[in-house]
C-alpha cells in the first residue's frame, strides 16, 4: 500500500514534469521557427511560416496541468511553504497534534475546492464552453486537470493524516524552500 | 469603522493560521473564504473554483517554471568552481580582494537564477571554504555572501518579479529591465562598503597572492565563464530588445543551460531528473500560493475592503514618502516571519489600491517591494539566506544575521536612493520599445 501510494505521487510528479518539458520544447521550436523565417526572408527566400497555432494558449493549459498534477507530489516531498517557527518549539506530541489539525483543515479546503472545481468542469461540459483563442478548446478538458490535481493533493493529505494518527509519521516533513 | 474591524479580524485569523503551521497557500485560501462568507454576498464555492482556474491558466506565468528550471540545471553544473576561479584574478588588487568574489559571483549567478537561496548556495559552496582557508575575516565572508545573494531576487530573471507581474498585471519584461540598474547599484554599494571596511581593518584581509597575471592570462582564467555570460546576455538582451517574451527567452534559456551543462560534462540522467523534479516542486509550490493569492485578491475586491482602506489612508493626508516609510517598516516586520513571495502576494491582494491611490507607479513599486523583500531574506528568525548559510557553515543563524547587518542597512540605503531618484528604476524601461 505504502509503495503504491509513493508510486502514485511520483506518477503525478512525472506528469507535471512531462508537461513542463512539453512547454519548453514547444516554445523552443516556435522561437527557432521564427528565427529560421527571419533568416530566410533576410537571404531573399520566402518565409515558411513555421508556427504552432494557439501555442500560447496551449502552453497556458499545460501550465495548469503542471501546477495541479504536481501538488500531491510536492506535498509528499514536503515542498509546500509553511511557517514552522512557533510550532517547532512545542513538545513533540503537541507538534503532532497541530500537524494533524492543520492537515485536516487543509484537506477540508482541498475537498471544498475539489467539489466546486468538479461542478465548474461539469457546467463547462454541459454548456459546451470553448476557450476564446485561435484554436477553440472545450474548457472542461483543462478544468478536468484541475479536478484531478486537487484529488491527488487530497489523497496525499488524507495519507498524511492517517500516517500521523497511526504514528508512522511523527511530523510532516518540511524542506527549506528555495526562492 | 466596520472596515477597520473587518481587516483586523482577517489579519488576526491569517496570522493565527500561519503561526499554527498551516501552509501559506491554504492560509490565503481560508482567508479568502472567510472574507467572502462573512463580508459579502458572493457565493464562496463558485468564486473559489473560478479564481483557481483563471489564475493557473496563464502564458506569462509559464516563465516561472522555465526560469526555475534554468537555475536548477545550472545549480547542478560545475558553475560554482568556475565562478570562483574565473572572478578571483580580477579582484586581487582591489581593497577587500577576494571578498569581492562573493559580490560579483552572486551578481552573475543572480542573472541566471531567480532565487536568492540558490544564489547563496551556489556561490557559498566554493567561496566559503576558499576564503576561510586563505584567512579572510569570517564575519565578512558570511556578510558579503548573505547580503549579495539577496540580489537573486532583484536582478533578472527574478522569480519574485514574475509573481509580482502576474499578480498585478504588469509587464514582466519591463519589470525585469527595471531591476537591472537597481541591482547594479546595490552591487556597487556592497563593493564600496567592502573596500572601506578593508581599508579600516587591514587585518581581516590577507595579503594578495604573489602571482601577478597579465591581462590575457586573466582572460584565459575566466574563459569557462564566457558561455554563461553569453547565456545571460542572450536571455536578458532578447527580453530588453523585444525579440522574445520572458516565457520564450526562459524556454530558450532552459535548452541552453542543458547544452552548457552537457558540454561541461556535468549532465547525466540523474542530474536531468533531479533538476526537473526540483523544478516541479518549486513551481507547484509557488503557483499554488499564487492561485490562493488570486482568490484572496478577488475576495478582497468583492468585500471592498482594500478600496475603503485606501480611502481611509487618503484621509490621513500622508505624503507618498511617509506612506512608503510606514510600508517599509511594515514589510520589514512582516518579512521577519514570512517568506518573500507571501509578502508580495499579500501586498498585491490588500495594499495595492492604497499604493495606486497615493499616485505611486506600479512598476517602480514592484522594484521597491522586491528590494524591501530582499532585506527579509537576511533578517532573523525567518530569513532564507540565513538558513542556507547556516546549512553551509554550521554557524548559528543569529551570528550570520549579525554579520549580514551592514548589508541589511546598505539595502535600506538602496531603498532610500531609488525613492529619491526613481529614475534608477524607470530609466531603462522607458528606453524600451513596446
Amino acid at each position: 500500500m505504502r509503495n503504491a501510494l509513493n508510486a502514485f505521487y511520483r506518477f503525478g510528479g512525472a506528469l507535471s514534469a512531462l508537461q513542463l518539458t512539453a512547454i519548453m520544447v514547444m516554445v523552443v521550436l516556435q522561437v527557432l521557427g521564427r528565427v529560421l523565417d527571419r533568416v530566410l526572408v533576410w537571404v531573399g527566400a520566402d518565409a515558411l511560416g513555421l508556427n504552432i497555432p494557439g501555442l500560447a494558449e496551449l502552453a497556458a493549459f499545460l501550465l495548469l496541468g503542471a501546477t495541479f498534477f504536481g501538488l500531491g507530489y510536492t506535498f509528499w516531498q514536503g515542498g509546500h511553504i509553511r511557517v514552522t517557527l512557533l510550532v517547532q518549539h512545542l513538545p513533540l506530541p503537541l507538534q503532532r497534534f497541530m500537524d494533524i489539525a492543520m492537515v485536516l483543515l487543509a484537506a477540508a479546503i482541498t475537498a471544498f475546492a475539489l467539489w466546486n472545481s468538479a461542478w465548474l468542469t461539469y457546467d463547462s461540459y454541459d454548456f459546451g464552453d470553448l476557450s476564446i483563442g485561435m484554436v477553440p478548446v472545450p474548457l472542461w478538458i483543462p478544468q478536468l486537470g484541475m479536478v484531478l490535481g486537487l484529488l491527488w493533493l487530497l489523497i496525499a493529505l488524507m495519507d498524511a493524516f492517517v500516517s500521523l494518527v497511526t504514528g508512522r509519521l511523527q511530523k510532516i516533513p518540511t524542506e527549506s524552500p528555495q526562492e | 469603522m466596520d472596515m477597520i474591524w473587518m481587516s483586523l479580524i482577517l489579519l488576526v485569523v491569517l496570522l493565527a493560521l500561519l503561526a499554527a503551521g498551516l501552509w501559506v497557500a491554504f492560509s490565503l485560501t481560508v482567508i479568502g473564504c472567510v472574507a467572502l462568507y462573512f463580508f459579502s454576498s458572493i457565493p464562496v464555492g463558485d468564486s473559489l473554483s473560478t479564481a483557481f482556474y483563471s489564475a493557473s491558466v496563464s502564458w506569462e506565468l509559464a516563465a516561472l517554471p522555465m526560469f526555475i528550471w534554468m537555475g536548477e540545471v545550472l545549480f547542478r553544473s560545475r558553475l560554482s568552481e568556475e565562478m570562483f576561479s574565473g572572478i578571483a584574478p580580477w579582484v586581487g588588487k582591489v581593497p577587500g580582494r577576494l571578498l569581492h568574489t562573493n559580490i560579483v559571483g552572486c551578481g552573475i549567478f543572480a542573472a541566471i537564477s531567480g532565487s536568492s537561496a540558490a544564489t547563496a548556495a551556489t556561490i557559498g559552496k566554493i567561496s566559503i571554504p576558499e576564503l576561510t582557508r586563505r584567512g579572510y575575516d569570517q564575519k565578512q565572508i558570511l556578510g558579503t555572501l548573505a547580503g549579495s545573494a539577496t540580489l537573486g531576487l532583484l536582478i533578472p530573471p527574478s522569480i519574485i518579479l514574475i509573481v509580482y507581474g502576474v499578480a498585478t498585471e504588469q509587464s514582466i519584461a519591463r519589470l525585469f529591465v527595471a531591476g537591472i540598474l537597481p541591482g547594479i547599484m546595490l552591487m556597487v554599494l556592497f563593493a564600496g562598503y567592502v573596500m572601506l571596511w578593508s581599508l579600516m581593518n587591514p587585518a581581516g584581509v590577507p595579503p594578495g597572492e604573489s602571482e601577478s597575471l597579465s591581462f590575457t592570462a586573466k582572460v584565459r582564467r575566466s574563459r569557462p565563464l564566457i558561455p554563461v555570460a553569453l547565456l545571460i546576455i542572450g536571455v536578458i538582451g532578447s527580453i530588453y530588445g523585444g525579440l522574445a517574451s520572458p516565457t520564450e527567452s526562459a524556454a530558450i534559456g532552459v535548452a541552453l543551460a542543458h547544452l552548457l551543462s552537457w558540454r561541461g560534462g556535468s549532465m547525466s540522467r540523474d542530474t536531468f531528473i533531479s533538476a526537473l523534479m526540483g523544478t516541479v516542486k518549486t513551481s507547484s509550490m509557488i503557483a499554488f500560493i499564487l492561485v490562493g493569492a488570486h482568490f484572496l485578491t478577488t475576495s478582497m475586491a468583492f468585500t471592498g475592503m482594500p478600496r475603503e482602506l485606501a480611502a481611509w489612508i487618503a484621509t490621513l493626508g500622508l505624503s507618498p514618502y511617509m506612506l512608503l516609510a510606514a510600508l517599509t517598516l511594515f514589510f520589514i516586520l512582516l518579512g521577519c516571519f514570512l517568506d518573500g513571495i507571501s509578502v508580495v502576494v499579500l501586498t498585491t491582494s490588500v495594499i495595492l489600491p492604497m499604493v495606486q491611490a497615493a499616485g505611486i507607479d506600479l512598476l517602480w513599486f514592484g522594484i521597491y517591494l522586491v528590494i524591501v523583500v530582499e532585506m527579509s531574506q537576511i533578517t532573523p528568525p525567518v530569513g532564507f539566506n540565513l538558513f542556507v548559510i547556516q546549512g553551509l557553515t554550521g554557524e548559528n543563524i543569529l551570528r550570520v544575521a549579525w554579520a549580514a547587518l551592514p548589508y541589511f542597512l546598505l539595502i535600506l540605503a538602496g531603498v532610500v536612493l531609488i525613492t529619491i531618484f526613481p529614475e534608477i528604476v524607470t530609466y531603462l524601461p522607458s528606453k524600451m520599445g513596446n
